[in-house]
C-alpha cells in the first residue's frame, strides 16, 4: 500500500487536556475507501480523535497523517480535501441556509454550491429560513449538505445522529450513504449507537478509556470472532489467550473467542457472534484494568 | 472573507455606528454654536483674556452656556471600553460558545488566516469609530481647553490620540478573555473591569511620572487675596499642577499643619497673611508638568496601552495557532 491509500494513519498518538489524558497511544491505519466507524462509550476520546483528525486540535505526543498529508501544516489544499461535522451540527444560527451556502462558497476552494441547492431542495429545506428555526434534523442535514459540497475525500462525522428522533436519523444515514455511493468518498464517524452500525459499516475502531481496543474491518472480525457455548466450567477459561469474554450461567459457560473459527471442542456449540455483542464484550473488557489490548488486525 | 466577517459582525458596527454618529452630530452641533462665540477662534482669544473685554466675555457664555455639555462629557471616558469591548467580544467567545469555531476553522480558510482577518478588520473598525469620535470630542472641547487647558482628567483622557489607544486595549482584552473564557458576556465584564482599573491606576500613578516634572518656587508676595487659592504658583493656566504647598526660607517643604499654624499666628496677631508669610521668608513652591508636554503624555500613554493589546493579541494569536482551542 502506498501513503495516499490510507485515509488516516496515526502514530502514538495522546492527547492530554490539563484534567489528564483523553487519548493514549492511539495507533490505527484505516483504509481509504468504505465507511469507517469509531465506536465507544461516552467519554471514551472519539471526539478528541476526531478533532485531531481534522486538526481542530493538535496532538500532545504522535502524528496524525490524512490523505497522506500531516494536518497540523494546514493548508487551504489540504482543508479542503476533509469535510467536517461537528457534534450537535453546529450552524451560525442567524444565517439563512442560502447565507450558510455563501459562506461554504467563501471560505472553500472547491465548493459545489449546486449540488448543495440540489440536496436542500430535494429535502424541502427552504433556503430564506434562519438556520436557527429549523429542526435538528433539518439542521444536520444542512450541515451535511455544506459538507459534502466541499467535495472532500474524507469526510469526518462526530455523532452525526446522537441528536436526531428515529425518523430524522434515517434520513440523515440515507443521504450519508447515498453519497458514499456517488463517489469515492471516504467516510470516518463516531457513534455511540451501535445496532445501526451493521448495516452502513465497513470497518471498525473502538475506543474506550482513551485507548483503541479493537480495530478491523468488519467481515474479518465477525468471521474471526464467534460465541461458544458449553458446561459451565471450572477451569479459568478467562486467562485463555483467545478469550475475549467470559460469562458463567448455573450450568453453561458461554465464551467469546477470537480464534479464527478452528473446529470447537466436543461438547461445545459455536454461533456466530452480533456485532452489537462483540463491541460490547471489548468494552467491558477494557474496563477492567489488566485488559487493555491493541489489536494488530489490518495494520 | 470580508462577507463572512461583514455577516458576522454587521450588528456590532451598525449599532456603535449609530451611537457614535448621534453623540458625534449632537457634540458637532452643540460644537458649532460654541466656537460661534469666539469669531477669532478660542486660541488666540485665550492669550488676550484679561485684556480683552470681550474675549471674557465670550468665556463667561461658554461656561454659562456649554457647561453643563463638558461635565456630561465625562460619560464619554467609557466610550472607547463600549467600542472595544464590543467588538472584541464575541470575535472568538461567540464561535467557541455556539460551537461554529469548528465550522469555521475545517473550512479552506486556515485558521490562521481566518484570525488575521478577523482581528484586521475589527481592530480597524474600533480604531476608526474611536477615531472619529474622538475627533469631534477634541474639536468640540477646543475652546474649553483654551480656558483650562488639556492636561486635566477631563481634558487629556478623551483627547487626541489616548482614546484609541484604550479602546484597542479594551479590544484586546475582550478578545483574550473571549478566548480563555468561551463566552461573550463574561468576557466583555473583564475587558470592562480591567479597563476602569488599568486607566484609573495609569492615569492616577503612572502618568505624573512619565517625565520629571518641573518645580517653581518663589517668596509669597505681599499683595493679592488672602485665600489659598490666590497663592497659585504655576506660572500658567494651562499646565498640569502635580503638587503645591508652601516652604521656608531655605526651601524645606512645609507640612500642612505647620502652614496652618502660620496661619493662626497670623490670624492672633491680627496682620494680613500674605504680609506675614512675606516677612518670615515663606516661599510657595508648585511642581507641575508643563503643558507643552501634551503631546509627549498622550504618545507615552498611547503606546502604553497599544503595547498591553498588543501582548493581549499576541497570546490569542498563540493559542489558536498552537491549537490549544
Amino acid at each position: 500500500m502506498t501513503e495516499t491509500e490510507f485515509a488516516l494513519r496515526t502514530d502514538g498518538v495522546g492527547k492530554r487536556y490539563r484534567k489528564g489524558w483523553a487519548l493514549r497511544d492511539c495507533t490505527l491505519a484505516l483504509p481509504a475507501g468504505g465507511v469507517i466507524a469509531l465506536v465507544g462509550p461516552n467519554g471514551a476520546g472519539k471526539t478528541t480523535l476526531l478533532r485531531l483528525v481534522v486538526g481542530l486540535l493538535a496532538p500532545s505526543t504522535g502524528t496524525v497523517e490524512v490523505l497522506g498529508h500531516d494536518v497540523t501544516a494546514s493548508t487551504p489544499q489540504t482543508l479542503s480535501r476533509v469535510g467536517f461535522l461537528a457534534q450537535d451540527h453546529p450552524l451560525y444560527k442567524r444565517f439563512t441556509v442560502a447565507e450558510m451556502l455563501r459562506f461554504g462558497r467563501a471560505c472553500n476552494l472547491r465548493f459545489d454550491q449546486g449540488l448543495a441547492e440540489r440536496r436542500l431542495a430535494k429535502l424541502g429545506i427552504p433556503l430564506d429560513r434562519r438556520a436557527g428555526t429549523l429542526s435538528g434534523g433539518q439542521q444536520a442535514q444542512v450541515a451535511l449538505a455544506l459538507a459534502l459540497a466541499k467535495r472532500p475525500d474524507l469526510l469526518v462525522l462526530d455523532e452525526p445522529v446522537a441528536s436526531l428522533d428515529p425518523l430524522a436519523r434515517h434520513e440523515f444515514l440515507q443521504v450519508l450513504m447515498g453519497a458514499v455511493a456517488e463517489g469515492g468518498v471516504t467516510v470516518l464517524f463516531s457513534s455511540h449507537v451501535l445496532h445501526e452500525l451493521e448495516r452502513v459499516c465497513d470497518h471498525l475502531v473502538v475506543l474506550n478509556h482513551g485507548r483503541v481496543t479493537l480495530t478491523g474491518d468488519l467481515d474479518t472480525l465477525l468471521a474471526e470472532h464467534r460465541l461458544l457455548v458449553g458446561p459451565r466450567t471450572a477451569t479459568d477459561v478467562d486467562r485463555a489467550a483467545a478469550v475475549v469474554q467470559a460469562v458463567h450461567s448455573d450450568r453453561h459457560t458461554t465464551l467469546l473467542v477470537r480464534d479464527g473459527g478452528i473446529p470447537a471442542a466436543p461438547g461445545w456449540q459455536a454461533q456466530p457472534v452480533a456485532l452489537e455483542d462483540l463491541v460490547l464484550a471489548y468494552l467491558r473488557r477494557a474496563s477492567e484494568p489488566s485488559a487493555a489490548v491493541t489489536s494488530g488486525v489490518a495494520v | 472573507m470580508t462577507w463572512l466577517i461583514w455577516r458576522q459582525h454587521r450588528t456590532e458596527v451598525c449599532v456603535l455606528g449609530l451611537l457614535v454618529g448621534m453623540f458625534g452630530i449632537a457634540l458637532f452641533v452643540l460644537g458649532t454654536q460654541a466656537h460661534d462665540l469666539f469669531p477669532g477662534g478660542p486660541a488666540r482669544c485665550a492669550g488676550e483674556t484679561g485684556v480683552s473685554e470681550a474675549c471674557a466675555a465670550s468665556f463667561r457664555r461658554l461656561d454659562e452656556e456649554y457647561g453643563y455639555v463638558e461635565n456630561l462629557l465625562a460619560a464619554f471616558y467609557l466610550v472607547p471600553v463600549v467600542i472595544g469591548a464590543f467588538l472584541g467580544a464575541p470575535l472568538l467567545a461567540r464561535e467557541l460558545e455556539d460551537g461554529t469555531w469548528q465550522l469555521a476553522w475545517t473550512q479552506a480558510v486556515p485558521r490562521m488566516r481566518w484570525l488575521a482577518a478577523k482581528l484586521a478588520a475589527l481592530a480597524g473598525v474600533t480604531v476608526a469609530l474611536t477615531g472619529m469620535f474622538t475627533a469631534v470630542l477634541t474639536w468640540f472641547r477646543q475652546p474649553f481647553d483654551a480656558w483650562e487647558g488639556r492636561f486635566q482628567y477631563d481634558a487629556f483622557d478623551l483627547e487626541g490620540l489616548v482614546p484609541v489607544a484604550y479602546a484597542l486595549f479594551a479590544f484586546g482584552v475582550a478578545t483574550a478573555a473571549g478566548a480563555i473564557l468561551r463566552r461573550s458576556l463574561p468576557a466583555f465584564g473583564v475587558a470592562f473591569g480591567a479597563f476602569l482599573a488599568a486607566r484609573m491606576s495609569v492615569a492616577l500613578l503612572a502618568r505624573p511620572a512619565y517625565a520629571t516634572p518641573l518645580t517653581t518656587m518663589e517668596p509669597v508676595p505681599v499683595g493679592g487675596s488672602k485665600d489659598q487659592a490666590g497663592h497659585r504658583a504655576v506660572p500658567g493656566f494651562a499646565d498640569w499642577m502635580i503638587e503645591h504647598g508652601y516652604a521656608d526660607a531655605t526651601g524645606r517643604r512645609l507640612s500642612w499643619t505647620e502652614y496652618y499654624e502660620l496661619e493662626g499666628a497670623a490670624n492672633r496677631a491680627g496682620t494680613n497673611l500674605n504680609q506675614f508669610l512675606h516677612a518670615r521668608g515663606i516661599q510657595q513652591f508648585g511642581v507641575y508638568h508643563p503643558a507643552d508636554r501634551f503631546w509627549a503624555f498622550q504618545l507615552i500613554e498611547a503606546a502604553l496601552f497599544v503595547a498591553v493589546a498588543a501582548v493581549l493579541i499576541g497570546v490569542v494569536v498563540w493559542r489558536i495557532r498552537r491549537r490549544m482551542i
